[in-house]
């Protein structure tokens, strides 16, 4: 099933909603529901079904699909074409579409290929109001008016229901290795990130993971940097020749991408710092090694550090949250015990996202709370 | 809200800017020629701008703006004329020849201001020119000039631009050879360069002998006319036009050639100049294609290397030489064949240096602005020479460099070659 | 509007159509400019009509609108005060950069003060290790992108009027260039703006911290063509000079052989640095400006492929794109021997729009985006459009992206030719909605394509764009009646 008639249901049953005044929760497939915060008191508004590729055309490298449709479903179209939906967000590949896009959630690759601002095209959404909303639209380059694709994506559902999205596709490079190399020491680590960020060539994903993650991912136990390479074969062997100037190489499987996106426990605290990349050798210390046995991995090129606390009852996660307290930068937390949330600030109580919130979802019903805004 | 725009019969037939209308139109107000203008780029108005300065003459000649608008003449009177903005244009909107022509339709309401027309009667007038710069010759030769040169205000710069007219480099003895096989050729001596800048012309002789043209003089030559045209009196620089192509076509060389690049660049449009004088038209045709900068005769004859002399020295292009005479290469051809020069790039070297023929007399803030950021880049080059073909920009560039206090002195590139053939001689090469 | 007189603000402020008739005797235009003047001084206003008549134009002909006043301001302080001023008189305004925008976005009803932002033009600061620079508004794009060459990077989004364009104006309509096929357009570009709302406040959105948390206000203030406020200071992402560069010309004897082409190399999922199409008469028009870069004068089409990156690699995609060229029927394919070559090929393409003034004393352009597969088909259409219509159609456009330019010169003195250039805008607009397409892909909708926003979206879709633009300019005094056609916003009801 999928397409306008499921748009009108959705859009029946928000209406349904405001007319009860009843806050509604809106469920992909329930795989990162513990993401932000609590949503108390709410019905499921559940999109899974709602899962088809609406519209796929290889040569124009764009997809429609309905908000449902997992990455697998989607990687398994674009793949028979060689291409694919560069967002590999951290989660099971049988994450939906929607939620992708309604968390602005990325990945490794996004040090390539940014995340869902960068590549979604259009949205068609019910707001909060009940209406039908189309934002954006199906080609590659649009400036038609002002920019709701934007505003929705990463909302986290508190403005509208994503039904369908348009997203942007990448060719599969010719070749696709991952090899990963030694992190320095400590006094080390600035002048080497700072070699690595002036390489000549974009590396599909840059991503460095502390020794205990790398245990996890059933590498030798040390911190590593892993770095997935792409292109035709000269310039993957110009690739590795540059790379592996700046320290002991490897080769490394493929699967690591996808046993990191899973790696956290679950009940895991999970946070990220970021700040300009020229910091991170002074965050990427701490963060990498708050517990003995805590996870961290770090998107070079774009300066973010994320840091996994496992759950635990002797009082790990008071001595996390003070270590990232006290790391300079922007703090996003994604997963946190209930209780924990209420000393994080709102990110949405600005006078415009307050304006905006009552504009889009006046009776308060979508995913209340989600983003800790005072309802 | 937005209405289609139309285009009304012309409101006032029969002027100059009339019959540029075609002009006009070719402009699509694209906006690429801001960033070249100078007095843009000073004022951050785009009244001040080619674009703005075009709707200006667009609403002169549509009738929404009347001839005597004061906002039309203040924007128009700002105009340096460097032309830097056609080099820009996608669309060879004919900038120049519309100022021109706007300048002669407003002056036909509106005299331009005394000290202007003082001075274009005294460039009109041979002997009394002549009178004049031997005074300032002479003044100049006290050395009292350079010594009032740091007086506040446009007196101190008038006496700056005068001490920084004589040569920095010591006077060339040597004798001059060559085959003569390139051609025979007549200097035009001009007002300014024949008075102030004579070791420039002697230089321009020398040089273009040893590169094998043949000198041919030119007696009964005037003014070239182009402080007239650039002021708006077209008939003023006809007469002296008709004067010059009489003159040379009497002296029967095969080319004229110019040390000045504004004189060039006029000399190149007696053409147009005289498009619509039935008796002068072809002739003065003729003697446009027949007109060259020295820059351009060097640079076709090679030319002739000559032995080393050591300078640290920077090019400012004149805006007539790059911008009118789309002249840009053959100068740095001409200081290729000097060994032994340190040759440091001038950023923004094809922006105007705020002479502009008499407009740092008239409008001396705007150009004491425009000025000031080439003063800024000379300094960061650390050259000791500032090298420039045109009398104006030596003159500018040279009092506010004096003023400044920044070590370094304008000469022309002709009078550089010239030093360093003057130095194989010495050296029996 | 029950949505909104439920705020403060909106129950509190007049309707729009109200506050234009009353905005008029709120404050008599003399007044105002005096009030103006205090701020920044008499030589930043400008009143007279013949003054004003410069800032009745962008770069798109056949739009005047003169604006009631034009204010310079000199300083970010001078800024922020006339704002608070034009607040506080409930005054319209229009924030204008360069004016070389191409929808006629910058345009200033009779009762709007023109902003002008251009003085405001430092850069103010560049982290070359962070690849970052903070400018203001009215830098000049190709000048921070010199600025940032001193340290081997550039400002990758390169409209084509970037020896004139403003970053602001980049920002307000979301610009992209020739070079946005491999690098994204300005709002992949803009990390943090601070900007001051039409309310007077100032905020700062977006960070410089790599990501930032909360709705994505930045994302939906870039491309806002000045609806939503005036940037104060734009902080950008620089990008590294790549290491090499290979610049091919391929010429083809007909258009849909270029098309063809276009459509092979990116279905091939090769991704050039750019992709551009010139048609034959484009092509003529170049030739003869004294932008001539040598493309061949009998070629029905050209494309400029700019392939960069790394060395390694690169010849092996410049022989891949060639391999597509040929298959689909290009005469020639040569090669740029050195960066002389390469910038005289660019400058053709990136002056041709100004060259059609050589054709034609009127100019009409379209932006329309399709489906990178449907370009041989809507091509063939332009071009039976232009047949029937009997008018000359130049495309010169974004051919990777699919983003057309057709260009029609024309006389407007002559009412029957303007008629027909008329028919053919709307035709071959809507021969590109109906292939999937969008009505603008970089110039913006400003007024010239507010007429075809309803084509493309729903009235609640256009509402709740106005419900957006009301969150940041409750009033609606930035840039009004621009982007979303009027009678829109007064349906949207929401709940």
């Amino acid at each position: 099933m999928g397409g306008r008639v499921s748009t009108v249901r959705v859009q029946e049953r928000v209406r349904e909603h405001v007319a009860r005044g009843a806050p509604v929760r809106i469920v992909g497939r329930g795989g990162w529901l513990d993401g932000g915060r609590p949503v108390d008191d709410f019905e499921p508004l559940s999109l899974a079904d709602d899962r088809a590729i609406v519209e796929y055309v290889a040569g124009d490298l764009t997809l429609t699909a309905r908000a449902g449709t997992t990455l697998s479903d989607i990687a398994a179209a674009t793949g028979a074409e060689g291409q694919w939906l560069a967002l590999d967000p951290f989660g099971s590949r049988n994450g939906t579409l929607g939620a992708t896009i309604a968390t602005g959630s990325a990945g490794p690759l996004a040090h390539a290929f940014g995340t869902p601002r960068d590549t979604v095209l259009g949205l068609e959404v019910v707001t909060g109001g009940g209406e039908i909303v189309r934002a954006g639209g199906r080609v590659v380059k649009n400036v038609a008016g002002f920019d709701l694709t934007r505003l929705f994506t990463g909302a986290w559902g508190t403005l509208a229901v994503i039904t369908e999205a348009t997203v942007r596709l990448r060719a599969r490079p010719e070749r696709d290795e991952t090899v990963a190399l030694l992190v320095p020491a400590d006094g080390a680590l600035g002048d080497w990130l700072a070699r690595l960020r002036i390489l000549p060539f974009t590396p599909l994903a840059l991503e460095m993971v502390n020794s205990p993650l790398s245990a996890t991912l059933g590498l030798e136990p040390a911190a590593l940097l892993l770095a997935r390479l792409g292109g035709n074969d000269d310039a993957v062997r110009a690739q590795r020749q540059l790379l592996g100037a700046l320290g002991d190489m490897r080769d490394v499987p493929a699967s690591v991408w996808s046993t990191l996106a899973t790696a956290e426990p679950n009940g895991a605290s999970v946070a990220r710092v970021s700040a300009p990349p020229s910091r991170l050798h002074a965050i990427w210390p701490v963060l990498s090694r708050i517990d003995a046995g805590s996870l961290a991995h770090a998107t070079v090129g774009r300066g973010v550090v994320r840091s996994i606390c496992a759950p635990s009852d002797d009082g790990n996660g008071q001595r996390w949250l003070a270590a990232i307290g006290t790391c300079e930068g922007t703090h996003i937390f994604e997963r946190l015990p209930a209780r924990a949330w209420r000393t994080i600030p709102c990110r949405v109580d600005d006078p415009i996202s307050r304006a905006v919130r009552t504009a889009f979802d006046p009776a308060r019903i979508l995913n209340r709370g989600i983003l800790g805004e005072v309802a | 809200m937005s209405e289609p725009v139309a285009v009304p019969a012309c409101a006032i037939p029969g002027t100059p800017l009339a019959n540029a209308t075609a002009g006009i139109m070719a402009c699509v107000h694209c906006g690429f020629c801001l960033q070249a203008c100078p007095t843009y780029l000073a004022l951050g108005d785009e009244n001040d701008s080619p674009r703005g300065r075009i709707f200006l003459m667009r609403s002169l000649a549509e009738g929404d703006l009347a001839l005597d608008d004061p906002s039309v003449h203040t924007h128009i009177d700002r105009c340096l004329g460097c032309r830097a903005c056609e080099t820009a244009c996608p669309s060879g909107v004919p900038y120049g020849a519309l100022l021109e022509a706007t300048r002669a339709t407003l002056a036909q309401v509106v005299k331009p201001p005394l000290r202007a027309r003082l001075i274009l009667a005294l460039f009109a007038r041979r002997g009394l020119m002549r009178a004049v710069v031997a005074a300032a010759r002479a003044l100049r030769a006290t050395g009292i000039p350079r010594l009032l040169a740091r007086l506040p205000g446009d007196l101190g710069f008038a006496f700056a631009m005068l001490a920084s007219s004589a040569s920095p480099l010591s006077r060339a003895r040597y004798r001059s050879r060559g085959t003569g096989a390139r051609g025979s050729v007549s200097l035009l001596r001009g007002c300014v360069m024949e008075g102030l800048f004579a070791a420039a012309n002697r230089a321009t002789e020398r040089t273009l002998v040893a590169n094998d043209y043949t000198m041919v003089p030119a007696p009964n030559q005037h003014c070239c006319g182009a402080l007239h045209a650039h002021a708006g009196d077209l008939e003023g620089a006809r007469t002296l036009a008709r004067r010059n192509i009489a003159a040379f076509e009497a002296a029967g060389a095969e080319l004229v050639v110019t040390n000045a690049a504004g004189c060039g660049a006029l000399l190149k449009e007696y053409g147009h100049l005289l498009a619509d004088d039935d008796a002068w038209s072809a002739r003065a045709a003729a003697f446009s294609a027949r007109a060259r900068d020295v820059s351009e005769l060097l640079a076709a004859a090679g030319p002739r290397v000559g032995a080393p002399i050591s300078y640290r020295v920077t090019y400012d292009a004149p805006c007539h030489l790059q911008h009118a005479q789309r002249v840009h290469a053959e100068p740095l051809v001409v200081l290729d064949a000097i060994p032994g020069l340190e040759r440091v790039a001038l950023v923004d070297s094809d922006q105007c240096c705020g002479s502009a023929g008499i407009y740092n007399l008239l409008e001396p803030a705007l150009s004491a602005a425009v000025l000031a950021p080439k003063i800024a880049h000379i300094e960061v080059t650390g050259a000791t020479l500032v090298v420039t073909g045109n009398p104006g920009c030596l003159m500018q560039i040279g009092a506010a460099l004096c003023r400044a206090g920044v070590p370094a002195r304008t000469v022309h590139p002709v009078e550089l070659l010239d030093a360093s053939y003057a130095a194989a001689a010495r050296s029996g090469r | 509007m029950a949505l909104h007189t439920e705020t403060p603000s909106r129950a509190s402020g007049p309707q729009p159509e109200q506050a234009q008739d009353r905005r008029g005797a709120l404050i008599q235009t003399e007044a105002l400019a005096s009030l103006l003047a205090a701020i920044v001084g008499e030589r930043g206003v400008l009143a007279r009509p013949s003054e004003l008549s410069a800032y009745s134009s962008d770069g798109l002909p056949g739009y005047r609108l003169r604006p009631r006043l034009a204010v310079f301001p000199h300083t970010t302080q001078q800024l922020v005060d006339v704002v608070r001023l034009l607040a506080r008189k409930q005054c319209p305004f229009v924030a204008r950069g360069a004016g070389t925008g191409l929808s006629a976005g910058a345009l200033a009803r009779g009762d709007a003060v023109v902003v002008g932002l251009n003085r405001l033009n430092r850069i103010i600061s560049i982290d070359p290790l962070n690849r970052l620079a903070v400018v203001e508004p009215g830098a000049v794009n190709v000048t921070l992108s010199r600025a940032a060459g001193a340290y081997g990077l550039h400002y990758a989004p390169d409209p084509s009027s970037q020896t004139a364009c403003t970053i602001g104006g980049n920002v307000a309509e979301n610009s992209g260039g020739p070079h946005c096929l491999k690098y994204g357009v300005t709002l992949n570009h803009v990390v943090a703006l601070k900007v001051i709302l039409p309310s007077g406040e100032i905020t700062t959105l977006g960070n410089a911290d790599g990501e930032a948390e909360g709705y994505d206000l930045l994302g939906a203030f870039v491309g806002s063509e000045g609806c939503f406020g005036i940037a104060l200071e734009v902080t950008v992402r620089l990008t590294p000079n790549p290491q090499g560069v290979r610049t091919l010309l391929a010429d083809f004897t007909s258009i849909d052989a270029g098309a063809r082409a276009t459509s092979a190399i990116i279905a091939a999922g090769i991704l050039p640095a750019a992709l551009e199409m010139m048609d034959g008469p484009t092509i003529r028009a170049v030739e003869a400006s004294i932008y001539a870069a040598g493309y061949p004068a009998d070629a029905s089409a050209v494309l400029l492929i700019e392939l960069d990156g790394m060395d390694e690699g690169l010849d092996a995609d410049v022989q891949r794109v060639e391999a597509h060229c040929l298959a689909a029927g290009a005469r020639t394919v040569r090669i740029a021997a050195n960066e002389e070559e390469r910038t005289r090929l660019w400058q053709g393409r990136k002056k041709a729009f100004g060259a059609m003034g050589r054709i034609a004393p009127d100019l009409v352009v379209q932006d329309a985006v399709i489906p990178r597969t449907r370009l041989p088909d809507v091509l063939r259409e332009i071009a039976a459009i232009a047949e029937l219509r009997q008018i000359q159609v130049c495309n010169v456009f974004h051919a990777g992206d699919g983003n057309l330019h057709p260009n029609i010169g024309y006389d407007s003195r002559n009412p029957d030719e303007s008629r027909r250039v008329g028919l053919a805008m709307r035709d071959i607009m809507q021969a590109c909605i109906d292939a999937g397409g969008t009505i603008t892909g970089e110039h913006g909708v400003g007024l010239d394509k507010l007429e075809y926003m309803p084509k493309i979206f729903s009235p609640e879709s256009l509402a709740a764009q106005c419900a957006l633009r009301d969150a940041f300019d409750p009033e609606r005094r930035a840039n009004p009646g621009k982007v979303v056609p009027v009678h829109s916003c007064r349906e949207w009801v929401g709940a």
